[in-house]
């Protein structure tokens, strides 16, 4: 009985070392890195209610499958088509964050743009665990995706959604590697008018379809240009949007572009391109079959 | 204004003209543009030259040209020396207009009609509070209506974007800071009629315009009907700003600043003041839209940005001047 | 040849009519004043020949023509009026400036001939500015544009010559200049209608004087008949002696000190 004492202690000292490194683990396994926004990502359980102010995150949630934990989404997530009983809490950039603290929800995802800071912060500050995104890139969509299988406690599935969608590109990429490169333009707006730049998905798609975008060069993700620079580029084919072909192929100062006076305008189907997200392996197959009609019969 | 003085407005408009067809992001010598502009040579060199770079030259000197008579006729009704095309009411009932149609997302050929049907009932507004208030013609009464139509207007604006989309906002945004990138034909040929026919009308209302330029009491002494004439000039010279307006967006300071460069190169007299600055407006915006292509490659500068650069020069020699 | 007849005018939101039917007549080869203490209507008076002001009720003719019945420059081509105030915008030359008188002549499309050239040259010697011709407006003494603005009102030509407050910020040797002026203009056979608040001048130079009061003729006619003590105080609200200064011929009103007797500085 005289080593009682100390053998006990030792013991209660043990055990609760041992505690304490489970719980280290266990913190371990509840850290995410930072986000897009250099705010460490503090997640202390799995989340229930989902607020998604971005449609990218919106349409990888659904792919994950926890679409019915969404309490939130903004008015454009329009994809999948289930996203439409998620209730609506207006705009990605600039949130009602009223709304948003409303919907009582554990995790808020953000579009990562200057003008969400102050809306990041306040959801911050109500203690709420909050991570904002950029996905402009490819690279940028999988490591989201398998982030966000990550936050939500599924891993393995988030994986698996990211490694499929990179399977589809590899392939298609694959596909189109031997054959000759089609240069493209793809103007977003008029007036400014505005293409898409080497900054954008868009391009690493036209890339990856077997195309080139002519302004792949330029670092911005949409920037303005001028017609006559898009001449002096000489693009051999147009790719635009449903609503802007017509405009398009109407407008005077278009005539100055050999593609569109030779009718090489072709029409991209906006729904699956987009944006960055779960469809990019369909995207990047339609966006082959324009630039390389011969594939079509495969 | 001497002959010579004449020749060198001449001779610096053709001059600007021709390197607005020769000056671009494409580079072509001078033989290959010539030879483009009368259809030989390389395709796309051809198209650029004709169907890029020449109408806009023209419409760049028809804005020019009625901004010029538009605000040397103002200034001269007015008796303001810093008066200007906008002063109306024009420029926030334009913008209304056209932010308006922006943001239904309207098809883009329907802006420009947006705009001047802005402008038009902006002018028309203004004119009826004068009168409502019984301004009967007075200068100031009319200025303060306009400053009150175009404070309702920025208001209407500001309500109209604070919530639009991102594209809206770059859009109305672009619109408002002027371009003549869009330069179509059609909208060469309508904005010659208005320009041709307006400034016209305010060049043959000179004398008028010199009798005004005394006093509203002094020009009734030489028989001019104060009220009726300026309510015409007004209304003219608003119409020939909104129509410059409607084809290519705000294009500030040409209209202020074009009458009096004339006036310093000799002009007296309203019929030569405003055939002067009609000549001066366009050389100055078809040199403004040359560089609002080439400064800053591969994105063109909105041609009002350049012109507004203008606006600092002359308010400084302005300053000096009364110093 | 100027007929103003029972005229009514009325200021909008103004209670009182500013001219509450005023008749006078200005008849060539004469000079008909026009005195009165301010806010008596003078002014008034001349914007109704201008048609800057509506008339409520009464005419005004030429010639027995009502001025609404002819077409301003038809008006301007027959009188010429050189108003209280006026500023040119612009710095032209005297010799555009005076020019511009002879716009009722020309019309918008006209040209100049060499009878409106003429014209103004005569009319730049007549008020003696001829050597400012070259000169910018803005740069002229108020003596100066006076002149400049005589010149213009004499190079519209006509048969009436309407001057109001001709004289303001003039010296005493200008001031006589322009009254000279209209003095010749009247032996030239001209109706000058001058309205003014210099009661002594307008005395020895003028033939007939309307005195105006609150918007009605307080007393009309000949110098020696309005020019009287009792008439003037009553007009002017201030007690006032009217002597015949013998240098002069004419009749000079002399103001009192009020409640203090005669007004020389031993009281």
């Amino acid at each position: 009985m005289r080593f009682a004492v100390p053998v006990i202690l030792v013991l209660v000292a043990c055990a609760r070392g041992d505690t304490r490194d489970s719980v280290a683990a266990a913190a371990d396994n509840r850290s995410f890195g930072v986000d897009d926004f250099q705010d460490t990502i503090k997640l202390s359980s799995i989340p229930k209610r989902i607020v998604s102010l971005n449609p990218t995150t919106t349409e990888v949630l659904f792919a994950l499958g926890v679409g019915s934990r969404l309490v939130g989404r903004t008015q454009y997530d329009n994809w999948p088509d289930s996203a439409r009983f998620v209730p609506n809490l207006g705009p990605g950039i600039r949130p009602n964050v009223e709304a948003v603290l409303a919907a009582k929800p554990d995790l808020v995802l953000l579009y990562a743009s200057q003008d969400n800071r102050a809306a990041a912060e306040r959801f911050h500050r109500a203690g709420i665990a909050t991570a904002a995104f950029k996905v402009d890139r490819i690279e940028q969509f999988d490591r989201l995706t398998r982030l966000l299988g990550r936050l939500i406690g599924d891993s393995a599935r988030g994986a698996l959604v990211a490694d499929t969608v990179k399977r589809t590109l590899d392939s298609v990429r694959i596909v189109t590697r031997a054959l000759p490169r089609v240069t493209a333009v793809l103007p977003t707006w008029d007036q400014p008018l505005i293409v898409i730049g080497g900054g954008s998905f868009m391009s690493e798609l036209v890339t990856i379809a077997g195309g080139r975008n002519v302004y792949d060069s330029v670092a911005s993700p949409s920037p303005t240009v001028s017609i006559e620079d898009i001449v002096r580029r000489d693009p051999q084919v147009i790719l635009v949007g449903p609503e802007s072909a017509e405009r398009v192929r109407a407008a005077q100062k278009w005539r100055a572009v050999r593609a569109a006076r030779e009718g090489r305008l072709y029409i991209v189907d906006t729904a699956l391109v987009l944006r960055p997200a779960v469809r990019l392996g369909e995207g990047a197959v339609s966006l082959a079959r324009l630039l390389h009609p011969e594939l079509a019969r495969r | 204004m001497t002959l010579a003085r004449w020749a060198g407005l001449v001779v610096a408009l053709v001059v600007a003209a021709v390197a607005a067809i020769m000056v671009g992001t494409i580079h072509l010598t001078p033989r290959e543009s010539i030879g483009a502009l009368f259809g030989s040579g390389e395709a796309n060199a051809v198209f650029v030259v004709r169907s890029l770079r020449l109408p806009r030259m023209m419409l760049a000197a028809l804005i020019g040209a009625g901004l010029g008579t538009s605000g040397g006729a103002l200034q001269g009704a007015l008796r303001n020396p810093l008066a200007e095309p906008y002063l109306l009411g024009v420029s926030g009932g334009a913008a209304v207009g056209a932010v308006c149609a922006v943001s239904l997302h309207l098809t883009p050929a329907l802006v420009p009609l947006a705009a001047a049907a802005g402008a038009v009932s902006a002018v028309v507004i203004a004119l009826f509070v004068a009168h409502a208030t019984h301004g009967r013609g007075d200068p100031r009464v009319l200025i303060m209506a306009g400053v009150v139509v175009g404070a309702f207007a920025n208001a209407a604006i500001m309500v109209l974007l604070a919530n639009a989309d991102l594209s809206v906002v770059r859009g109305a945004l672009w619109w408002m800071m002027g371009s003549a990138a869009d330069a179509s034909w059609s909208q060469v040929a309508w904005l010659a009629i208005y320009v041709t026919l307006g400034g016209g009308l305010l060049v043959a209302w000179g004398r008028t315009l010199d009798a005004l330029s005394l006093g509203e009491d002094s020009a009734a002494g030489l028989g001019v009907d104060v009220e009726r004439a300026a309510r015409r000039i007004y209304l003219t010279a608003s119409l020939v700003a909104a129509a410059t307006v409607a084809a290519a967006g705000l294009v500030g300071f040409v209209g202020l600043v074009v009458p009096h460069i004339a006036r310093r190169l000799g002009a007296t007299g309203h019929r030569v003041v405003l055939v002067a600055s009609a000549l001066t407006g366009a050389f100055l915006v078809v040199a403004a839209d040359l560089v609002a292509r080439v400064a800053l490659p591969p994105a063109e500068l909105p041609l009002g940005a350049v012109t507004a650069i203008l606006g600092v020069p002359f308010f400084l020699s302005t300053l000096r001047r009364l110093t | 040849m100027i007929e103003f007849s029972d005229v009514r005018v009325r200021y909008p939101r103004q209670q009182r009519e500013a001219l509450q039917g005023v008749s006078l007549s200005a008849p060539r080869a004469q000079i008909t004043a026009v005195v009165g203490p301010n806010g008596s209507g003078k002014s008034t008076l001349v914007r109704t020949l201008l048609r800057r002001v509506d008339v409520a009720a009464g005419a005004i003719t030429l010639d027995g023509v009502s001025i609404t019945e002819s077409s301003r420059e038809a008006v301007a081509r027959r009188v010429a009026i050189v108003t209280q105030r006026e500023e040119s915008a612009f710095p032209i030359s005297v010799r555009d400036y005076v020019a511009l008188g002879r716009l009722p002549h020309r019309g918008a499309w006209g040209r100049d001939t060499a009878q409106d050239r003429q014209a103004v040259d005569d009319a730049l010697r007549w008020a003696e500015a001829d050597s400012l011709r070259d000169r910018s407006v803005h740069q002229l003494s108020g003596g100066e544009w006076q002149r400049a603005r005589f010149a213009r009102a004499l190079a519209q030509g006509g048969e009436a010559f309407v001057a109001d407050e001709p004289t303001t910020f003039l010296d005493v040797a200008h001031e006589m200049t322009v009254f000279e002026l209209l003095g010749r203009l009247a032996r030239d056979g001209r109706a000058v209608l001058l309205v003014s608040h210099q009661l002594n001048l307008v005395a020895r130079f003028a033939d007939r004087l309307v005195l105006l009061h609150e918007g009605r003729v307080a007393a009309a006619g000949l110098v020696a008949d309005v020019m009287r003590a009792e008439i003037l105080e009553r007009v002017y609200q201030w007690p006032v002696v009217v002597t015949r200064d013998p240098a002069v011929g004419a009749p000079a009103l002399i103001p009192l000190r009020r409640g203090r007797g005669r007004g020389t500085t031993s009281d």
